[in-house]
């Protein structure tokens, strides 16, 4: 449980979900997809939700991001109870606090690799020389430096991948949610994406949250969570952190 | 700021390009018929604009300059009394029969009687010092070039008018009339001419002042004495509107026009909003990742406003430029085709505001950029 980071937000977790039921009507046909669920999640963390598809891991990533409502049950992020926002203050606290990164890379096709991870900069205030020093250090993470100036056509997938990182990550977002990043991608690039996101998480202290069927991510998150019908079957921990940890837990 | 919008339309003109040929079409579309409208309509007020008189007497309740009665005489007298007015000259509308030497069956014309001195008012910006000099021999007519075939007659030769005969010895350009053909002649032969033995004076009496920016004040104070018979006045340019919106508004060629106009403009907006929202649904999931990355739709919805401003703005330029050509080739042909700062300015917002309405059913589109749906 205990990571080497400071010691406060240790007790206050980045994301709480109490018990949260969710159901979507097509008809006369009503689908629980998720039931009663509860969850936490720390600061500085990878935790991967895993499980086959329907069974509503997407669906609680939406719920969680702020971008579809609960039917019942409470969602604290950051403090937050996000049911108590409307359109507007959803939107602002998606602006200030979360990145996302989705399946397909959504690219615009007009504008470059820079471009792509200035916009969203431009909407969140910034001075023009704070957005482009953002843009610039962003894709210098995520290894892009020399390819910003291309346009989506003459990226590859695994490139793509990258910039839609680089444009969630220059945001600096406490919370960074995945949706599959990894698969549209072949192994060698899914495996330097799951890295990408696993170094996010310790060295910005962001809390990512990844979604995905791709058996090759377990060994690279700090924490599994396996759902099936809507619940977590099984909430374990791989091999402690290591890597940055000055201290070993417990 | 990253310009989107102008780096998309860039980038994916192919898409674009419907929209911006819609939009050209319709401002062309829009232009041309005002043009056409304006040369065509215009040319029913050419006697007064033609003219450089500055307040018209004539018949009260007289519509348009063709359809003028006869007023008295001395009607001339009481104008002159008035110390603004510096000179005053009658002018004698005749309808007539032409009979030309080729086989044209009879032509109905609009006899001009006019002073032919050179200092005259009639006429006095459309027709040559030289020309109206030679109006001055009896019997001898004016007529418009493009009509020469259509009188089947050619300078030197004669024809007759109501069963007078009469001579052409000029051709003038740019007096072509709007159903009949101009003929012009001097005060004496027009009145050969008049078959009725009811018209004694003169259709109008026109005045020029000595400051025509009293135009206005000196037709109000010349207004309404009885004296001399019924007439009444107006300044030119209440009258000239007053003959072209005659001929827009009670013949039904400006409802016309502007059902025209609107027929234009609809398919202008249909073609154009459907790429404009052909293009946002390309954009979608682009611009749910950006919603869900916190950017408002209010922002997104800006960015569809500002692609069909630049497809407005581009359709525009490219109407312009086209328009411009067709007019040159019109003038060329003797088409009747004018445009006025106004008209242009008509056509712009029209244009612009095909562009916004196209823009705003496209930005109704942007409700399925929802970010939730990325997730599925």
């Amino acid at each position: 449980m205990q990571t080497a980071t400071a010691a406060e937000p240790l007790r206050t977790p980045a994301l709480l979900a109490e018990n949260i039921s969710k159901a979507f009507v097509s008809g006369q046909q009503r689908t629980q997809v998720l039931d009663g669920l509860s969850l936490s999640l720390d600061a500085g963390e990878l935790t991967l939700i895993s499980g086959p598809s329907g069974c509503g891991k997407s669906t609680l990533l939406a719920i969680l991001s702020g971008l579809q409502k609960v039917d019942s049950g409470r969602v604290h992020a950051l403090g937050s109870e996000l049911g108590q926002l409307d359109m507007r203050a959803l939107e602002r606290f998606r602006l200030q606090h979360t990145g996302f990164v989705f399946q397909g890379f959504n690219l615009f096709p007009a504008l470059s690799a820079f471009e792509q991870v200035e916009l969203p900069l431009n909407h969140m205030g910034l001075s023009r020389n704070e957005a482009r020093a953002r843009a610039q250090s962003s894709l210098e993470e995520v290894g892009l430096a020399h390819r910003m100036r291309l346009r989506p056509s003459e990226l590859s997938g695994g490139e793509k991948q990258r910039v839609a990182i680089a444009r969630a990550l220059a945001k600096k977002p406490e919370l960074l949610f995945a949706d599959e990043p990894t698969s549209a991608l072949d192994a060698a690039n899914g495996q330097m994406i799951i890295d990408i996101l696993h170094r996010i998480a310790r060295t910005h202290g962001t809390t990512v949250l990844c979604v995905s069927h791709d058996p090759r991510l377990v060994v690279h998150a700090d924490r599994v969570l396996a759902m099936e019908d809507g619940r977590i079957l099984s909430d374990w921990r791989t091999h402690a952190p290591v890597i940055d940890s000055k201290e070993l837990p417990l | 700021m990253v310009a989107l919008a102008r780096k998309t339309l860039i980038y994916e003109w192919r898409r674009f390009l419907p929209a911006m040929l819609a939009v050209g079409f319709a401002g062309l579309l829009q232009l041309l018929q005002l043009a056409l409208v304006l040369g065509i309509f215009g040319s029913t007020s050419l006697y007064i604009t033609g003219s450089s008189a500055d307040v018209w007497v004539g018949y009260p309740g007289t519509q348009s300059v063709g359809s003028g009665r006869t007023i008295d005489a001395d009607v001339e007298s009481r104008v002159l009394m008035d110390p603004a007015v510096l000179r005053v000259e009658p002018y004698i509308w005749v309808d007539g029969d032409w009979r030309g030497p080729a086989e044209t069956g009879g032509v109905s014309v609009f006899v001009s009687g006019i002073d032919p001195s050179p200092d005259a008012l009639m006429f006095s910006k459309a027709l040559p010092p030289s020309l109206r000099a030679r109006l001055a021999e009896p019997d001898a007519v004016v007529v418009d070039r493009s009509v020469l075939n259509q009188l089947g007659v050619d300078i030197g030769q004669t024809a007759t008018i109501n069963g007078h005969q009469v001579r052409v010895v000029g051709i003038s350009s740019g007096l072509r009339a709007l159903g009949g053909v101009n003929v012009l002649c001097s005060l004496d032969t027009a009145r050969e001419l008049d078959e009725d033995p009811a018209d004694i004076g003169p259709t109008y009496l026109v005045a020029k002042l000595r400051d025509p920016r009293q135009a206005n004040a000196v037709a109000a104070r010349l207004r309404g004495d009885t004296a001399f018979g019924p007439y009444t006045t107006w300044s030119a340019k209440d009258f000239a509107r007053r003959s072209v919106l005659y001929w827009l508004f009670d013949t039904g060629a400006g409802a016309g026009v502007l059902f025209l106009a609107g027929i234009v403009f609809l398919v202008g907006a249909v073609i154009t909003s459907q790429t404009l929202i052909a293009a946002v649904n390309g954009s979608v999931r682009e611009y749910a990742t950006l919603n869900a990355l916190g950017v408002g739709v209010a922002a997104l919805r800006r960015v569809v406003l500002e692609q069909a401003f630049w497809v407005g703005a581009l359709g525009l330029l490219g109407a312009g430029l086209l328009g411009i050509v067709l007019m040159l080739l019109a003038r060329s042909q003797d088409v009747p085709v004018v445009l006025t700062l106004p008209a242009v300015l008509v056509c712009i917002v029209l244009v612009m505001g095909l562009a916004a309405v196209s823009g705003l059913a496209a930005m109704r589109s942007l409700h399925r950029a929802d970010p939730a749906t990325l997730l599925r």
